[in-house]
């Protein structure tokens, strides 16, 4: 089947206890893992596989790659010439190149940020286990996210100049990569630019994004709760934590998600993201939202952009 | 803050002409923020995106944490440029915004019709 599902993200950071302390007690998070270069691997109560963070000590932040699930490893060779073909490089990473990971297959998007794709990471089990499960572990922190769920990559588009690499970017993840477009902001003159698009592997409405601006980036990583009274927890987890709150909880009008967006301590953007939106599926009309609605779009009951929201990223 | 008793000093805006007080212990952000105040961009507040960039004109500031080599190298950390979010003020200081937001949805970007 190809991709699954977001595996992992790798962000840098420049302060690691700060981090570390964030991702724990903040999302709730726990460290299972840290290598010889002084990486520090999380994961969620509700991940099976071993991490689905990487933190990476820096003097800046920012990501350093996404990378996503498949299913089989002949899948990477299959994707590999799929990418090849398109005219993009790619190189295939041996097993051991991340710990407790098996081969990854590595590629820059067309907006130039790095994508691996793996088979395999080791097998650590959920909080709660197989066998006649609780719903929920005891020993959770935080808001006590249950997974990772989708990357925002801010991607380069100058109307002036003719670059759009969130189309390109769209164009290569729908034809090479399998994903399905579920919704699309599309603006200009002619309505037909597109400025952002949300795509999807899973059923959920978006398991990646991207987003027009100046420079390439890291809009947002973003971790799962079932509802909106668990977004509420969570803002009251980031006032007692003295957390930098972006945006208070509100919801989308793109992908109906209820939400809130805070900064780790090295200013890169999180949010906590609840509500299953629709069922996301590769026959289901595509949404568009048009530029006068792109308020509504992005927060839905105000309507108006909040500059931090679409002007800072790192 | 009604009863707030920490030493102060001036911060002085160049381009808006603003001039609130900052706590020995705030950052310079965080105490244009407290206040209402406005003059310098603000972003994630936690040294890594760059928007609040400054130039510290006049007036001595120490370090509160790592800023992004990404947005202030160490040549123009020691011309005295830094993050106002990652720097408190020790003297009264005097200092010109560097950093902008760079608009995602810019001009020549928009519908003309729907303006």
């Amino acid at each position: 089947m190809g991709i699954m599902r977001i595996g992992h993200v790798s962000i840098k950071v420049m302060d690691m206890a700060a981090a570390l302390k964030h991702y724990e007690n903040v999302l709730g998070m726990k460290k299972t893992m840290e290598d010889k270069h002084g990486n520090v691997y999380l994961k969620c109560w509700d991940e099976w596989d071993k991490y689905s963070l990487i933190l990476t000590p820096s003097d800046q932040a920012g990501l350093n790659h996404v990378a996503y699930k498949v299913e089989k490893d002949s899948d990477l060779v299959d994707l590999q010439q799929k990418i090849e073909a398109y005219g993009i490089s790619t190189t295939l990473l041996e097993e051991g190149a991340l710990p407790s990971t098996g081969r990854l297959l590595q590629f820059n998007l067309p907006s130039g940020h790095e994508m691996r794709l793996y088979a395999m990471k080791e097998y650590v089990g959920t909080e709660v286990g197989t066998t006649n499960p609780d719903p929920w572990p005891d020993n959770i922190k935080g808001a006590g996210a249950h997974w990772l769920d989708h990357c925002l990559l801010m991607c380069e588009l100058n109307p002036e100049t003719g670059v759009n690499k969130v189309a390109e970017n769209t164009k290569f993840s729908m034809e090479v990569l399998d994903f399905f477009l579920t919704e699309q902001i599309l603006v200009g003159p002619d309505g037909d630019m597109q400025a952002a698009t949300w795509l999807a592997r899973t059923t959920t409405p978006h398991d990646i994004a991207f987003v027009g601006g100046p420079r390439m980036g890291l809009h947002h990583i973003a971790f799962f709760l079932d509802s909106w009274n668990d977004i509420l927890k969570s803002a009251d987890v980031m006032a007692k934590t003295k957390t930098r709150i972006d945006v208070a909880p509100t919801r989308h009008g793109i992908t109906r998600g209820e939400t809130i967006y805070f900064f780790d301590p090295s200013g890169n953007r999180n949010e906590t993201f609840a509500g299953l939106g629709y069922l996301a599926q590769r026959d289901r009309p595509v949404t568009t939202w048009d530029e006068s609605h792109l308020g509504s779009g992005i927060f839905y009951h105000t309507g108006e952009m909040v500059p931090s929201f679409t002007e800072v990223y790192t | 803050m009604f009863f707030d008793t920490r030493p102060k000093v001036s911060v002085h805006v160049a381009q808006t002409g603003e001039t609130f007080v900052c706590a020995s212990d705030e950052s310079l952000l965080q105490a244009m923020l407290r206040l209402g105040r406005k003059g310098i961009p603000v972003g994630c507040v936690n040294g890594g995106c760059g928007v609040c960039k400054v130039h510290i004109v006049e007036g001595q500031c120490r370090s509160l944490g790592p800023i992004s080599r990404a947005h202030i190298t160490a040549e123009e950390e020691s011309a005295g440029y830094t993050l106002a979010c990652r720097v408190a003020a020790v003297t009264p200081v005097r200092l010109e915004v560097t950093g902008k937001f760079e608009k995602p949805f810019r001009k020549g970007f928009a519908n003309p019709a729907n303006t």
